[in-house]
């Protein structure tokens, strides 16, 4: 797994700034989110919304670029390779994550010693990856049900009606900011549990051998 | 008093200095600038009785505490005398009616009987136990106002009670308590409803109805809906387990309580009030803190205000406990807490969600702690693991035989 090279044929210069502005984004969006939800300290409301209102518009037209671009960037769909093919590749099923699944899972729960074969993204990794793509646009959905100038658009009031009113919609953007919260944990904690060479590519597009 | 008991209506308010075009446009936008004495009602109605023509309407109680009536007592202009007798005759109206006993629900009948009369309900429509929650006079009050309702030209629903069922239809309900809209689709009767909200509903929006019945509608139910600026809303009963569709004012409930509160300049300026008493209260800072459901509720309160226009609730002090939204108690409790609490049921009881967030962020903070603890103890950190020589998968799949 880890003792792979990891090339930055893995990931591109334009993912490494998508990734760049993902992790601002969603700092910040958290960061304010909170301090919406409750204000902790005085005198920041109207720039913590603004905030929230800029991060979330650039977070937004960042993910849209990074799925379009999907289709037309070439990536590595191996760890530890230079070999490189469309980036949509890693996200489709892939012949080495065959029959992993139950497998990936046995791995982390320790009943095996093993590590699994996998592709560049494995199973797990690959479907958690994939979930945070409609998460994402699932959350702004929740947002613009809340924010005062979209909340009475038809689609969004579908949804707020759906969910039985707008405190219950505040409720649910509110837990799925944890969800985003426990995505990041996790994703910050399996990505570098061996070691911080898949860091140093993705935020320092430094290179690292072995 | 002598000129006033001999006098036509009109003649009244001239001598208050209001002329009658604009007594009626200022009915019409259900403006407050000034309040006519009850003494002087006896003297109106003497003048009114011998022109004016009255529009029959009933005033009927459901499951309500009567804060709505108590609400309309405090109506600014015309004052509640002038619209009983001016503009609606209300020919049932439990609180405030002369009449009593058997001749009080003879009057339900006559009015019934005669036709093109409004009606106005008050309070839940009472479901439980059969209907048998509420009982009027040995008859269930479902039964009173199916029978009203289907004879009416047109329904307001007053308070949130008569909207939705209320703080009567908050978990659990055991009353039973629904909204009218709700009831009339359980029993098929297509009266068209407008709800006012809040409890207690604001006295102008009732009267601004009435006067955008009679006078800007001319008595006429189609042309009514037509020409009021309604905004649709739709909500689960849970008590029907049923979709429910209503019809409000859209200039009642177009805009929330944030939009236009006059504390929202300090909400931007992040200046609140963290505790009640304290120094920042006294600055008339913003309540957001303590609990206002202001940015999620919708209706005009800052604007028309209360008690004649003198306050309301954020303007003396109290967050917004969000009376104007739909299963406000539910939705909106605890009323100083930013969130409403989730009712889990059981022991948990009800929980904040910032609590919840919290405890799942730290176990899961642990849980991955833990994990990594176990990746050590596994030697797994540093280089990670020896990979497989072959999937677990195709190992099984050999020692069975491999392919055929």
């Amino acid at each position: 797994m880890s003792s792979q090279a990891h090339y930055r044929e893995a990931h591109p210069l334009v993912f490494v700034i998508t990734h760049w502005i993902n992790l601002i984004c969603m700092i910040m969006l958290a960061f304010s989110g909170f301090y919406i939800h409750y204000p902790f300290f005085d005198g920041f409301m109207g720039v913590a919304r603004g905030m929230h209102f800029v991060a979330m518009f650039v977070i937004l037209i960042n993910l849209t670029f990074r799925v379009i671009a999907a289709f037309f960037v070439k990536t590595a769909t191996d760890l530890g390779s230079r070999e490189v093919d469309t980036d949509i590749k890693n996200w489709l099923p892939q012949e080495k994550n065959k029959h992993q699944f139950f497998e990936t899972v046995k791995y982390y729960l320790f009943l095996r010693k093993e590590g699994v074969i996998s592709a560049k993204y494995g199973s797990l990794q690959k479907i958690s990856y994939l979930a945070t793509v409609p998460l994402t646009y699932l959350m702004a959905y929740t947002g613009f049900a809340l924010y005062g100038p979209t909340a009475d658009w038809g689609f969004f009031m579908w949804g707020t009606e759906l969910v039985g009113g707008p405190m219950n919609m505040r409720i649910i953007h509110y837990f799925m900011m944890w969800v985003f919260i426990l995505f990041t944990m996790v994703h910050a904690y399996l990505a570098n549990i061996y070691n911080f060479a898949p860091s140093k590519i993705i935020f320092l597009w430094k290179e690292t051998e072995h | 008093m002598a000129q006033e008991a001999h006098g036509a209506i009109y003649d009244l308010l001239a001598v208050r200095g209001v002329s009658r075009r604009d007594f009626m446009k200022y009915c019409g936008y259900v403006a407050a600038t000034l309040g006519l004495s009850e003494a002087a009602a006896p003297q109106i109605a003497a003048a009114v009785e011998k022109g004016a023509k009255l529009k029959p309407a009933l005033w009927l109680n459901g499951g309500s505490c009567t804060g709505c009536t108590e609400s309309m007592a405090q109506v600014d202009t015309p004052d509640v005398a002038t619209i009983v007798l001016e503009l609606l005759s209300l020919n049932y109206f439990e609180t405030i009616m002369a009449a009593a006993g058997e001749q009080a629900e003879k009057n339900i009948a006559d009015t019934i009987a005669a036709g093109n009369y409004l009606l106005i309900y008050e309070g839940a429509v009472m479901m439980g136990e059969d209907g048998n929650t509420l009982l009027v006079n040995g008859h269930k009050g479902k039964d009173i106002l199916e029978e009203a309702a289907a004879g009416a030209q047109a329904i307001l629903a007053v308070g949130a009670c008569a909207v939705d069922g209320g703080w009567i239809y908050a978990h659990p309900n055991p009353a039973g308590g629904i909204g009218v809209q709700s009831f009339l689709d359980s029993v098929k009767v297509a009266t068209p409803v407008v709800n006012l909200p809040c409890c207690p509903t604001s006295p102008e929006w009732v009267v601004a109805m009435v006067v955008q019945w009679l006078l800007v509608a001319g008595d006429d139910p189609a042309v009514f809906l037509e020409k009021t600026a309604l905004l649709e809303k739709k909500y689960h009963d849970n008590y029907r387990d049923a979709d429910v569709s209503l019809l409000y004012p859209e200039y009642i409930v177009g805009s929330t309580i944030h939009d236009n509160c006059p504390r929202r300049g300090h909400f931007e300026n992040g200046e609140f009030v963290t505790e009640f008493g304290s120094e920042e209260e006294a600055k008339g800072y913003c309540l957001y803190k303590v609990g206002c459901k202001g940015p999620q509720t919708y209706t005009q309160c800052p604007v028309t205000r209360w008690n004649r226009s003198v306050s309301w609730c954020v303007n003396s002090g109290a967050p917004c406990i969000g009376c104007g939204g739909l299963n406000w108690v539910d939705n909106n409790a605890p009323f100083f807490k930013r969130l409403s609490s989730i009712q889990m049921g059981g022991s948990l009881g009800n929980v904040q969600p910032g609590s919840v967030g919290a405890v799942v962020g730290g176990v899961a903070a642990a849980a991955l702690v833990a994990h990594g603890l176990g990746m050590k103890a596994a030697g797994r950190i540093g280089d990670g693991p020896p990979i497989e020589e072959m999937k677990a998968y195709d190992r099984k799949r050999m020692a069975k035989g491999g392919d055929k």
